[in-house]
């Protein structure tokens, strides 16, 4: 191999260097002898394997970090509902007494003087009976999800209160992959009842990627310039597919007249005709069919 | 080598896979190649492209691919003959009676009436078939990708 060759020119029998190679054999393939290789003092640069800067101007966005216990990552679409404050807790939602008494009394009673998490219960309540089986039904898929569900809103708005809260956040990480898991099974186990549950509770379900791998400038702008190349591709192909099409009207045009004069050259010189008629009324068939669909494009382009 | 074994087999068995083409389904089939150092079987998975013009399975369904007797194009080389087992809604071969893992849906029916059924409950008769959530709440019919970049006109819905 003339690289091979170069190589020994230049090193001896020394130990060969794969890229050192590469590069002899790019530069032999290109007509250059050894002595100018060895006068050259750029040849390296010419190649960069590595340290390579694109051209392209393609300016990366590094997507914002989106913490996995904010309702955008973790999938619920729409936040706890609000409560009215004038019902009575749940424990005293059927007290017999509380009917009879007094009207300050009752209201002391109300919600408005409660703790938050007597108001929650209400929420949790409203939410598992929206989907639950029958009264006491506690171990349902759905209503266990919708349990989930509902401590997971309320969580996060506590979080939003007191974002340092450690203990609450690994806590509702932790149960925002459980609800995962469980509406994992429940799509492989009942897919009607998955998807009328998404739609019930305001869920979004997305698989988790297939492979994991951390988000990094070199591997992003790959994906870009792989996306631009293919866009700049398909745009070539389009350019040249319509300058192709462009042509097509005055080719049948001229094959209809040759194919004609063919013909009539053929009738008068005696011999049997290779173009018949058929042909040329094939021709002119797809002209008008040509014509015709270019003026139905421009009229859709008119209005 | 082993390879070669399954493609000439006439039919396969196979559950279909999130893939973005028109006209075709991608269809995972698992084998069981013995290690023979270990005197053990170990699953692998080839992938295959099935003509299904109607789309008639979905991501999740297993079912049944035959090799066509020519190419269609580089990739499809099978088409899908029937959905054996569609995803989430299984019916017991023997019984005849629909599933939910370990038991009979009617059973689970009977049940929730022995408690007194709840207005909000779900039921199977008034449910519409499978996919009128997708691209709306449910994404499983495509591959997601971790996002990488901040599109100006594209809000990526199958970035995670």
């Amino acid at each position: 191999m003339h690289g091979v060759g170069l190589m020994k020119v230049l090193f001896g029998n020394a130990r060969l260097i794969p890229s050192a190679v590469a590069v002899c054999d790019v530069y032999a393939n290109s007509g250059g002898t050894c002595k100018e290789l060895c006068n050259n003092p750029y040849i390296y640069q010419v190649i960069r394997n590595y340290a390579f800067k694109s051209d392209l101007k393609i300016k990366w966005v590094r997507p914002p970090k989106i913490p996995s216990i904010k309702p955008e990552k973790s999938g619920d679409l729409v936040p706890l509902p609000p409560v009215d404050k004038k019902q009575y807790p749940l424990e005293f939602q059927n007290s017999e007494e509380l009917k009879t008494a007094d009207e300050l009394v009752k209201r002391v009673f109300t919600l408005e003087f409660f703790p938050r998490r007597h108001s929650f219960r209400i929420v949790k309540c409203n939410m598992m009976n929206s989907v639950r089986r029958h009264a006491l039904d506690m171990g349902s898929s759905e209503s266990k999800i919708a349990q989930m569900t509902a401590d997971i809103r309320n969580m996060q708005q506590i979080m939003e209160q007191f974002p340092k809260d450690k203990r609450r956040k690994v806590k509702l990480k932790e149960l925002i992959e459980r609800r995962k898991k469980w509406l994992k099974y429940l799509r492989i186990w009942d897919y009607r009842r998955f998807e009328w549950l998404l739609e019930e509770l305001g869920l979004v379900y997305k698989p988790p990627p297939s492979k994991f791998h951390w988000i990094t400038r070199k591997d992003s702008l790959r994906k870009l310039t792989d996306k631009h190349c293919e866009e700049v591709k398909q745009q070539r192909l389009h350019a040249y597919r319509a300058s192709l099409e462009a042509q097509q009207v005055d080719f049948l045009r001229t094959k209809v007249q040759k194919l004609q004069w063919i013909r009539k050259e053929e009738e008068e010189c005696g011999v049997k005709p290779t173009v018949t008629e058929k042909d040329i009324e094939q021709a002119l068939k797809q002209l008008k069919e040509l014509e015709l669909s270019k003026e139905n494009r421009l009229k859709d382009k008119a209005d | 080598m082993a390879l070669t074994k399954t493609s000439k087999a006439l039919m396969l068995l196979g559950q279909c896979v999130p893939s973005v083409k028109q006209n075709a389904s991608k269809i995972r089939v698992k084998r069981l190649v013995l290690d023979e150092k270990l005197l053990m079987y170990f699953g692998e998975f080839e992938y295959y492209y099935a003509y299904d013009p109607g789309k008639i399975c979905k991501t999740g369904d297993m079912v049944l691919i035959q090799q066509l007797p020519e190419k269609l194009t580089r990739l499809i080389t099978h088409k899908v003959l029937e959905v054996v087992y569609p995803c989430g809604d299984i019916t017991d071969p023997i019984t005849g009676k629909e599933v939910v893992v370990g038991k009979y849906r009617d059973e689970i029916e009977e049940a929730s009436k022995l408690f007194g059924e709840s207005e909000g409950r779900f039921k199977y008769d008034k449910a519409p078939k499978r996919g009128w959530q997708e691209d709306k709440k449910d994404f499983t019919h495509r591959e997601t990708y971790i996002k990488y970049h901040v599109f100006e006109n594209d809000d990526q819905p199958y970035a995670v």
